[in-house]
């Protein structure tokens, strides 16, 4: 069966990335609009990884097992030359690919080599006869723009984590099929040499009940004091957006964010931070979020149960004021 | 081993700002945008700067967009690059990272590279694609998200950053391109000799006949592609948005905390 759509599935240490099963909602209904629901693959690549295979069969979706010791561990060349194979006798019309550090890479690594088209950081796909239409987001989130690609050959779309909800597994299972692997282990370039973990020392934000976060907008690295004594008053911690931890003004513990602490308080004070992606994947789910921004327009409001258009600077003291009153 | 290192720069609309559409909904209004350095673009100069004076070479600072990207390149030469090189093709937008990747690659083709540096996103359009296109199209070993660079002989070692703080650490023969992350590096300031005497550098130009092509349309692509429009985002939040005096709100951000039962009184 050619045609329909083929995921690109995403693990590290055995676990599944959350981001693939969201790739599985995804590609429903682009297949179905290509006329046929179940044409659709997901492709594991690794070595000694049928188990999350098998697992991903139960999503019932045809598996394709790439299984070969040179991918053992991720590298942009040893995925490329592993599912180009694949691409060229399955012909999808869209490959899908999570926008994740690891998307980052491969994608468009695919899309160069085999001169394919792509589109990335998408919130929304959508196939409408010979073209595919994806919703994007530009300048921090203020501007939503649909493009749409017309080609004849596969494309590639990188999907934004946390764009679509995940789908659970469905009943019944799907074959894992192997599919044998053509690769020179010596024409992969990047050599791996270790998984690095950040260290944890200092407080451990992801137990926090209250975190007070500062971002760029506090302007200074004195400004943190005010920050500091507001969390204090109300029994939280100080947590951070990524360009503060950057700059040392805060440990990298602090950083609240993708490639840093994900965390679910029961409040999350957001000052002077303007709600990036990458900022919003960390704090998203916690329970009351209260934003402070001077912008309006800020990305941070989406998110936000409560949202003061205001200055950090000024309305911390004064509402520790209130609270002192 | 001195280095051959090329950077690729973009300017960007200073993205704190906000934005208009523009009326026939294919671009926003650019009449009174100012415009800087793409924020991962910053590190990626400096990462540049800094693996040439580590170990020796040049650093050439390229960039894809009209008249105005001058001052940003001027900047770059101040900070440390050697030569600057425009892709002049003007259109103010240029929403298509796979076209833009393309004539930035028959760019860096025409150039020595041992290193070719990108940020690893713009912050207008925020595609994390360029430099992983160029890489393909040029056959480059590549990285993304790189936190640290260490030149070691012929080969260079990396570490690539993944979700929750991890890295994965990888070494890859040069030529390689590599796609720098925020925080790789602490930029450095021009000094004000430097911007003087950057304000008088050339500036390279290359037009469509020197990367091969009759003219900007000729760019070989393998689909075509359009904007459908722009438009404000669906706002999908519904948060409480509190007016006021900075008094007033204080008293409700505070009647808010006691509401909730996070403080007390
Ligand atoms: C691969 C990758 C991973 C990343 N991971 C993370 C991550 O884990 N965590 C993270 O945070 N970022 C991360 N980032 C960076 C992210 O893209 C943003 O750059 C960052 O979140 C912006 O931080 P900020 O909101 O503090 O700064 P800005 O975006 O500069 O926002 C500052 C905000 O402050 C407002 N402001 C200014 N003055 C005031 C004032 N006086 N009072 C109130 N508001 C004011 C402004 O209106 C603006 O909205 C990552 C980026 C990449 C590419
Ligand atoms: N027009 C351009 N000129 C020069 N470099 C660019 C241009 N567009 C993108 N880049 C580079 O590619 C990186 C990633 O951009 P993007 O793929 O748009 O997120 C940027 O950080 C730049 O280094």
């Amino acid at each position: 069966m050619a045609g329909g759509v083929l995921i690109v599935a995403e693990h590290l240490e055995r676990r599944i990335a959350p981001s693939t099963l969201e790739l599985i909602a995804t590609a429903r209904p682009l297949s179905r609009a290509l006329g046929d629901e179940r044409n659709a693959r997901i492709a594991v690549l690794g070595h000694g990884v049928r188990e999350i295979a098998s697992h991903l069969a139960g999503y019932t979706l045809d598996v394709l097992l790439l299984d070969h010791p040179a991918l053992a561990e991720y590298t942009g060349d040893g995925y490329v030359q592993a599912l180009r194979g694949t691409v060229e006798s399955t012909k999808p019309r869209v490959i899908l690919v999570a926008h994740t550090s690891q998307g980052y890479d491969f994608a468009p690594a695919l899309a160069g080599t085999m001169d394919l088209p792509l589109v990335t950081n998408c919130l929304a796909v959508d196939l409408e006869g010979d073209r595919l239409v994806a919703t994007r987001r530009l300048l921090n989130e203020k501007v939503q723009a649909q493009v749409e690609i017309r080609s004849d050959r596969p494309i590639v779309v990188t999907m934004r984590p946390g764009a679509v909800k995940a789908m659970g597994p469905a009943r019944g299972m799907m074959t894992v099929t192997e599919v044998p692997v053509t690769l020179d282990p010596s024409s992969i370039r990047e050599t791996f040499v270790r998984l690095e973990r950040p260290q944890v020392q200092d407080i451990d934000l992801s137990t926090a009940d209250i975190i007070v976060s500062a971002g760029r907008g506090i302007q200074k690295k004195e400004n943190l004091a005010l920050v500091e004594e507001f969390a204090k008053a109300i029994g939280g911690v100080v947590g951070a957006s990524r360009p503060l931890t950057d700059m040392d003004w805060l440990p990298k513990t602090r950083q609240v964010g993708q490639s840093g602490k994900t965390v679910r308080p029961k409040l999350y004070v957001a000052c002077g931070i303007s709600g990036a992606m990458q900022h919003v994947a960390g704090m998203k789910d916690a329970g009351l979020i209260v934003a402070i921004n001077t912008d309006p327009t800020a990305p941070i409001f989406e998110v936000a149960h409560v949202g003061f258009i205001a200055d950090a600077l000024k309305l911390l003291p004064a509402t520790l004021k209130e609270l002192k009153a | 081993m001195p280095l051959n290192l090329v950077v690729c720069l973009k300017q960007i609309p200073n993205p704190d700002l906000q934005f208009q559409i523009a009326p026939d909904g294919k671009d926003i209004r650019r009449d009174a945008l100012n415009y800087k350095l793409n924020g991962a673009d910053e590190y990626a100069l400096e990462e540049a700067v800094r693996l040439k004076e580590k170990n020796g070479g040049r650093v050439v600072a390229v960039t894809l967009g009209p008249k105005r990207t001058e001052q940003m390149l001027r900047e770059a030469l101040a900070k440390g690059a050697d030569e600057a090189v425009r892709i002049a093709w003007d259109d103010p937008a240029a929403f298509d990272a796979g076209k833009n990747a393309r004539l930035l690659a028959a760019a860096v083709r025409t150039l020595p590279h041992d290193l070719v540096l990108t940020g690893v996103q713009s912050d207008d359009y925020v595609n994390s694609a360029t430099g992983g296109l160029v890489a393909g199209i040029l056959g480059l070993a590549h990285a993304s998200v790189v936190t640290r660079v260490a030149v070691q002989g012929s080969r260079v070692e990396v570490a690539c950053e993944l979700e929750g703080g991890l890295q994965r650490v990888y070494t890859l023969p040069l030529p390689a391109l590599l796609s720098i992350q925020f925080g790789a590096n602490t930029p450095r300031y021009a000094p004000l000799p430097a911007i003087m005497k950057a304000a008088r550098q050339p500036i390279k130009e290359l037009g469509p006949a020197a990367l091969g092509l009759s003219n900007w349309e000729a760019v070989p692509l393998p689909y075509a592609f359009g904007i459908r429009g722009l438009s404000p985002p669906t706002a999908k939040g519904h948060a409480e948005m509190i007016a006021g005096s900075v008094e007033e709100q204080a008293k409700r951000f505070a009647q808010v905390l006691r509401e909730k039962g996070f403080v007390r009184r």
